[in-house]
């Protein structure tokens, strides 16, 4: 499966903030891993591409580099602008792991679009994006909630960070700089922690692949790590995996349906160990709950457990295609999931907050629709791409 | 050489219009009159209801007979619609003569058996536009005549459309008491009337926004390289524009001709636009940013798709001459601008400066395409007695 010339994971960070996580990511990982950043901002982009990621900057002609000024309709016409450029990127690539700061004009506006593209071209996505912290305004964060269900529609899987469960007993001596640049550092030690689970060929591997079909059959997910060492660090690093604010405080793990699990550790890993591991999460998540784990030992880590747990909650709802009962009885198993290579998720229509149908023709209505790649043209566009309009 | 007064008719989905035209100065074509009637009955550039559009061509022609002085009977017809097509067509002759130069003759019996497409049943070939000569391996040859070679090919572009279409049009006029001489896709009208020799040997494409359809040719090298229809144009946006604010059809077309703009302004989000009230319409007021987003959406995807399919054809590279837009839609504010950044070229509203009379005219870009089948009608009819198709493309060759 793996070739060398061709990865088959790519790490896309989106605007400013995405491409600051995807920088932190890839220099934690090391030039082994496939990292392009996006950006409106082209010193922003540079700075991004000073750490030796691929950058490209979206709506050149547009803006000059400037940026969007946080205005998300700029954003999505960038995106547009720059398709092409961004999609000759993705040649060969299987998963695209996309991360953006919504809220903002870049990560707000561009995102929605690229990860259509992306899922246009047959790309499994998984999307990472942080809402904003309250304290950045109702207008940020209504802008980040209107952006979400478009993503979701697109993405394969959608995990939703919100920058503000990161600090909820946060003491009132915490500088607003050092929240940011934490809560970024939380994110991409997370990241990196999967990254490395996915790359680094371990006991029990976790490779690309398998991340590829969890996203397709997991639908949404939440995210979260935990790290102990010293006496009992396998329980302790459970415990504080449950401990995530990412995970809600573990609320996600007990809900969760699926969970991949990354145990990331030094050669002093003991075989007990795992098992104690595998036990208290078995012990967190609600019985039945499809488990993937995977390990990696790296000198890095040497003397500590680390975890990484991406927690699917609808992947029996939303995948498959087995009767309740049979399903709670007995865990999902590969053998009788009927996934096809390569195939993507169906999302129900019911479900969908884009769906206008044949009401949104108009004088149209009863006229042989123009039809330009399955879309129906005659639709207004601003309909049929989500455009949120403030009339 | 000069011409009797010709007339040719334009059944937009927006408006009819006729225009005539007869020889002026220095053989170039004069507009003398023209006539608009605001056109009901046809939606994408495709007659729904003959009979209303029937009024509308009486209304047109009036017009444009009390404008010029001249009794129309006859006219030509610009058509456009999604269903209009274009291919390229090859074919072959083997350089029969002792030394194998390409003599005139050959040239023609090549050419007269390039233009015979063959095509689907239910379509009709409206032109035949010769491209380049092969001459054995060497492709991209203009004027093969004398060159030494034992195989000749020939490329030429077909543009054909939906034979009961084409009957609709021609039965719409025919219903007006009008004879029809020649059915014509509307963008090669409106690459008559706008492009000099100089744009087509740079390179230029040539986008006519209409009202139920966008029409594009590009010319690379002064050889004709694409064209083809999009059955989107100008009533889409105001459809848009009536569905994303609920108001009435007329009223969205007023604001946006008025008030739209295909860029979204930066200054633009606190303004607003009131709309006054009127018989079972009651007084509101919509936001500008939301309507230029509106615009913005609608005229972006269109041209896009225009892009795309210039890209598959090969031609946005050479386009050194940028970006030429005719018809109404070419005077919705910003179109320019925003077609400069999608395609990246620079972008002017093209008027129809290949014609006379039309100086005075109030956007004249807009009759591009009508006054173009004029200046059709006219180089046909020079061509009078050597119409067949032979002689086209002979045309082609030397008229470059």
């Amino acid at each position: 499966m793996k070739n060398e010339d061709q990865p088959a994971m790519l790490l896309l960070g989106v605007g400013g903030g995405g491409c600051r996580l995807a920088a932190s990511v890839r220099a934690a990982c090391g030039a082994g891993m496939r990292a392009v950043g996006a950006d409106t901002d082209a010193l922003a982009n540079r700075q991004a591409a000073a750490g030796g990621m691929t950058c490209l900057l979206l709506g050149g002609s547009r803006l000059a580099g400037h940026g969007t000024g946080g205005d998300a309709i700029q954003g999505r016409l960038a995106a547009q602008d720059d398709m092409q450029n961004l999609q000759s990127q993705m040649k060969g690539v299987r998963t695209v792991v996309v991360v953006a700061c919504l809220g903002g004009g870049t990560g707000g506006g561009a995102t929605p679009e690229i990860v259509k593209a992306l899922g246009e071209m047959g790309i499994a996505t998984i999307c990472f994006a942080t809402m904003p912290f309250s304290f950045e305004g109702q207008a940020r964060r209504k802008e980040a909630e209107r952006v979400l269900p478009i993503i979701e529609e697109s993405a394969d899987s959608l995990v939703v960070v919100p920058l503000d469960d990161l600090f909820k007993d946060a003491g009132d001596d915490l500088l607003l700089d050092n929240a940011v640049t934490l809560a970024e550092g939380i994110i991409a030690a997370g990241m990196t922690l999967l990254w490395r689970l996915l790359s680094k060929p371990g006991f029990i591997s976790v490779d690309p692949e398998r991340l590829h079909t969890m996203v397709l059959r997991g639908g949404n997910a939440l995210f979260g790590c935990g790290s102990a060492g010293g006496e009992d660090r396998a329980v302790k690093a459970v415990e504080a995996l449950r401990g995530c604010r990412l995970l809600r405080s573990g609320a996600a793990l007990t809900r969760a349906n699926a969970l991949l699990l990354g145990i990331l550790a030094g050669s002093d890993l003991r075989l007990a160990e795992v098992g104690a591991v595998m036990r208290e999460v078995h012990k967190a998540c609600k019985p039945g709950c499809h488990v993937e784990m995977g390990t990696v030992l790296d000198p890095f880590y040497e003397g500590r457990v680390e975890l990484v747990a991406l927690a699917f909650e609808s992947w029996t709802a939303a995948a498959l295609a087995v009767p309740q009962a049979a399903a709670a009885a007995e865990p999902p198993q590969d053998d009788i999931v009927p996934v096809r290579a390569g195939g993507r998720k169906v999302r129900s229509k019911s479900a969908s907050k884009l769906s206008f149908g044949a009401t949104g023709r108009g004088k149209f209505k009863g006229v042989e629709p123009t039809l330009h790649n399955n879309h129906d043209l005659d639709v207004p566009t601003f309909m049929r791409r989500g455009i949120r309009l403030e009339r | 050489m000069a011409i009797p007064p010709i007339a040719a008719l334009e059944i937009g989905t927006s408006r009819t219009v006729v225009c005539v035209g007869e020889s002026g100065e220095r053989g170039r074509v004069r507009i003398t009159g023209v006539g608009v009637c605001p056109t009901i009955g046809v939606r994408k550039g495709q007659i729904v209801d003959l009979s209303k559009v029937r009024v509308g061509i009486d209304k047109a022609v009036k017009e444009a007979e009390k404008a010029s002085g001249v009794d129309i009977w006859q006219v030509l017809i610009a058509l456009s619609g999604g269903h209009i097509q274009a291919e390229v067509n090859s074919g072959m002759l083997a350089i029969r003569s002792n030394d194998h130069v390409v003599s005139r003759e050959d040239m023609e019996e090549l050419g007269e058996s390039v233009n015979d497409v063959l095509l689907e049943s239910d379509r009709q070939l409206l032109h035949t536009i010769p491209l380049t000569f092969t001459v054995d391996d060497q492709s991209g040859i203009v004027k093969p005549e004398g060159m030494r070679c034992k195989m000749l090919a020939l490329d030429v572009m077909a543009i054909h459309g939906l034979k009961n279409r084409i009957d609709n049009a021609v039965n719409a006029a025919k219903s007006a008491k009008l004879d029809v001489t020649d059915v014509a896709f509307s963008g090669i009208g409106a690459a008559l009337s706008v492009l000099t020799p100089e744009h087509k040997h740079n390179g230029v494409a040539l986008i006519d926004l209409g009202g139920g359809t966008t029409s594009y040719v590009a010319y690379c090298n002064s050889v004709f390289a694409a064209s083809g229809c999009i059955a989107v144009g100008g009533d889409h946006i105001t459809n848009d524009v009536a569905l994303a604010f609920t108001i009435p059809q007329a009223r969205a077309e007023d604001v946006k001709r008025r008030y739209g703009s295909a860029v979204i302004a930066p200054d633009s989000g606190n303004k607003r636009v009131t709309l006054p009230a009127d018989v079972g319409f009651e007084e509101r007021s919509i936001g500008c940013k939301a309507l230029q987003t509106v615009i913005n959406a609608r005229v972006d995807e269109t041209l896009r798709i225009v892009r795309s399919r210039l890209d598959d054809a090969g031609v946005l590279p050479h386009l050194g001459a940028g970006l030429i837009l005719t018809g109404g839609g070419a005077y919705i504010n910003g179109v320019t601008d925003l077609a400069r950044l999608v395609f990246g070229l620079p972008c002017r509203i093209g008027v129809p400066s290949n014609v006379d009379g039309l100086d005075g005219v109030d956007q004249s870009a807009a009759l591009a395409a009508v006054a173009g089948l004029v200046v059709h009608g006219r180089n046909n009819y020079e061509d009078r007695g050597l119409l067949s198709p032979v002689k086209h493309v002979l045309k082609g060759w030397f008229g470059r």
